[in-house]
Order: C-alpha cells, then structure tokens, then sequence
C-alpha cells in the first residue's frame, strides 16, 4: 500500500511541475502567438483583396460549416465581389484559407493561412503558383482530372490537400452566387 | 574528455547512428526529409528535447519508481516537446510552420524514448548529456544526407533558410527542369534508405574485415 501511494506521489508531482512550468510559458508565448497569426490573416486578407478596397467591418457566416466570415469588396464606391475566410480538411487536418471572389464566384485570388500538411507535398499550397490552379475558372476543379496533365504532375503525391481546397473554395464560389451581390 | 566520454559522445554519429543502425525514429525521418530546411529544424528539434529530457530523466532516474518509468518519462519528453513548439511559434515561426505535423510527433520519437530507457536512466548526468548530444547529432546529420539527396533528385533544388537578399533556395541546373519525382515520395524515401543502409553495411563489413586481418 506504501508502495503504491509513494509511487502515485512521485507521478503527481511530476505532471505537476510540468503542468506549471508550462502554464507558465504559455503565459509568455501566447500573447505573441495570437498577434503573429492575427497579423498573418490581415496579411493574408491583403494580399488576395487583388488591389479592390475590403470593407471595414466583416460579416460572420453561421450557416455553412466551410466559410467563417466574409468582407465586402468594393471598386470606386461600387461592389465588385467578396473575400471569404474559409475552411478545409486537408491530410493533416483542418486548415485554414483566404480568397477573393467576382460577384460571378470566380476565385480571383486565394491563400493557405494555416495548415498541418505533409512537408514537400501537400504544404506546396503555401506557394502562390499552387492556387493558380484555382483561379478565373467558372467551376473551381476539385479533382486532379480536371487539369491539365502538366498542372496534374506537378501535385502528385498531394490530391486529399488539392481536392481539400478545390473543395473549399468551390463551396465558397456558391455561397457568393448565393449573396447575388447583395 | 576521458576516452570512455569520447566514445559515449561519438558512438550516435557513426557506430550506433540512430537511423542508419538502431533504426529508430524512421517515420519523421521518411516524413520530413523531402527539404533540407526541413530535416535541419527537425535535427536541431530532436537534439534540443533529446537533450533536455536525457538531462532531467538522468537526474531523476533514483526518484522516479520503476513501474512508472515510462508515463514519467512520456511526460518530460511531451513537457519539452510543447515547450519547444511554443518557442518556436512564438519567436520563429517560419519554422514551426515548415515543420508542421512532425513537431508534435517528437512524442513518440522512438530515440528519444529508446535513449530514456536504455541509457539516461541507468547512467550519470554527464555521460546522458554526451549520448544525447552524439545521438542527436547523428540523426541531424543522417536527416540532413537523405533529405539533400531526395531534394537535389527529386525537385532540382536546395532548400535552407532565407538570410538578406539569399530567398534560401539554391536550383540544381538540369534536375530543376526534369526532377525525378519519385524521391520526394514515400517510395523514394524508402528506396533511398534501403541503399543507404546497405552501403554502410557494406563499409562496416568491409572495415571489420581489414582490422581483422591487420
């Protein structure tokens, strides 16, 4: 019985120490975290907003499970589409997109936030010939079939992360042909 | 240095290099070797908590009771692993970035656990420290031969790290235009390995047969 009491002591006071010491740096390392991603989605934002002004406030989207909010974009005082912060599960997990739409829902521009994808494969996302695949098409490709045998080649090794995001961003075309250019 | 705390030091390098001839840790070094940047961060990552934990397992080795050596010895390492991640995060997050997925797995290291076991707890602090360091070092640079020659073959290039005007990335004339593409695959990783491990086979074979005869 001292046997075991002595034992589950020395555990607890392990986990415990770790626990604190952790806390601890969270404490640290937290307030730096958050303003370094906040700044990277304003950045992201940025540069896909393809040179349209973004509205001041953003509009929060509770009806779909692939779009967290969307800006307006606006040309000379006149709506010209929309910026929406998407949502797609890659190979690695949930990640997290941002990407201009024409009030048609063509992607004009898009852009990997963040994302826990396999290194040398699907973390090519991040690069910004990838999304070119994307771009100014009428109905976003979410399969590699779809394109050419070229820009096929040069995602292999990576088709969950390219229908992940073909996937996201199709579904983020509809929902901005569903606003009308409301 | 004594000659026991040389050997203690240089034995992960070469003689008991953790991917080459304990074949520990063969997942993240399959996973992460398609960059040189890449294989680097994870090098440094491993020797930073292989280190760390060997330190604190070391000086814990009479206090903590067998029956619980391992979920104490999973704690520490996860302790150091997170500490690690945050850091990183925080104040480089470049490379938390390129590291991805695999930085969480340090967990589940086999060396990392493998060195625990088998050496910090039976050993003094200064020898654990030795044996981490050489073992780290040996999987760093073994990280580093198999993810520069799957990055020169298979996309033409050499990923390191951005420094002033230098965007880190260094193009192989003739491969950057025709990669073969298999060696940033699975497949590749493994075939690489396999004959990787089979030329040091070769060598020590070959090396314990001059000695004999000499």
């Amino acid at each position: 019985m001292k046997q075991y009491f002595k034992t589950s002591i020395v555990l607890a006071i392990i986990c415990a120490f770790a626990a604190i010491v952790l806390a601890a740096l969270n404490g640290v390392t937290k307030p730096i975290i958050i303003e370094y991603e906040n700044q990277k989605t304003l950045d992201a934002l940025q540069a896909v907003s393809n040179d349209l002004s973004i509205s001041d406030e953003f509009i929060s989207v509770t009806d779909n499970d692939s779009i967290n909010y969307y800006y307006d974009l606006s040309e000379n005082g006149e709506k010209a589409g929309y910026l929406l912060n998407l949502v797609a599960i890659g190979y690695g997990g949930a990640m997290n997109l941002v990407a201009s739409y024409n009030l048609d829902g063509e992607v004009l521009q898009a852009k990997v936030v963040s994302n826990s994808e396999t290194p040398g494969l699907g973390k090519k996302s991040e690069e910004d010939w990838y999304m070119t695949k994307y771009l100014n098409k009428s109905i976003v490709p979410t399969k590699k079939t779809q394109l050419s045998s070229e820009e096929a080649a040069a995602i292999s090794g990576a088709s969950i992360t390219f229908s992940a995001i073909g996937n996201s961003l199709a579904i983020g075309s509809e929902y901005v042909k569903g606003l009308g250019g409301k | 240095m004594s000659k026991n705390h040389k050997k203690e030091f240089t034995k992960g390098i070469i003689k008991e290099n953790p991917t080459f001839v304990l074949l520990l840790g063969l997942c993240p070094t399959l996973g992460v070797t398609t960059m040189v940047s890449n294989a680097i961060g994870m090098g440094f990552s491993v020797l930073f908590v292989l280190t760390c934990s060997n330190i604190m397992i070391s000086l814990l080795r009479k206090v903590i009771p067998d029956s619980v050596r391992i979920p104490s010895y999973i704690v520490i390492i996860a302790s150091f692993v997170t500490i690690i991640e945050m850091v990183l995060h925080a104040f480089v997050p470049d490379v938390y970035t390129a590291l991805g997925v695999f930085l969480p797995l340090i967990v589940v290291n086999c060396i990392i656990l493998g060195r625990a076991e088998a050496f910090a707890s039976k050993n003094t602090v200064f020898d654990s420290i030795l044996d981490a360091l050489g073992m780290g070092i040996g999987f760093t640079l073994a990280l580093i031969l198999i993810a520069a020659i799957r990055e020169i073959f298979g996309s033409g290039t050499i990923t390191l790290f951005p420094i002033g005007s230098f965007d880190g990335v260094i193009e192989i004339p003739v491969l950057y235009n025709f990669p073969i593409r298999v060696m940033t695959l699975a497949p590749g990783a493994l075939l690489l390995m396999g004959y990787l491990k089979a030329f040091l086979e070769f060598t020590n074979k070959r090396n314990a047969k001059k000695e004999k005869l000499a």
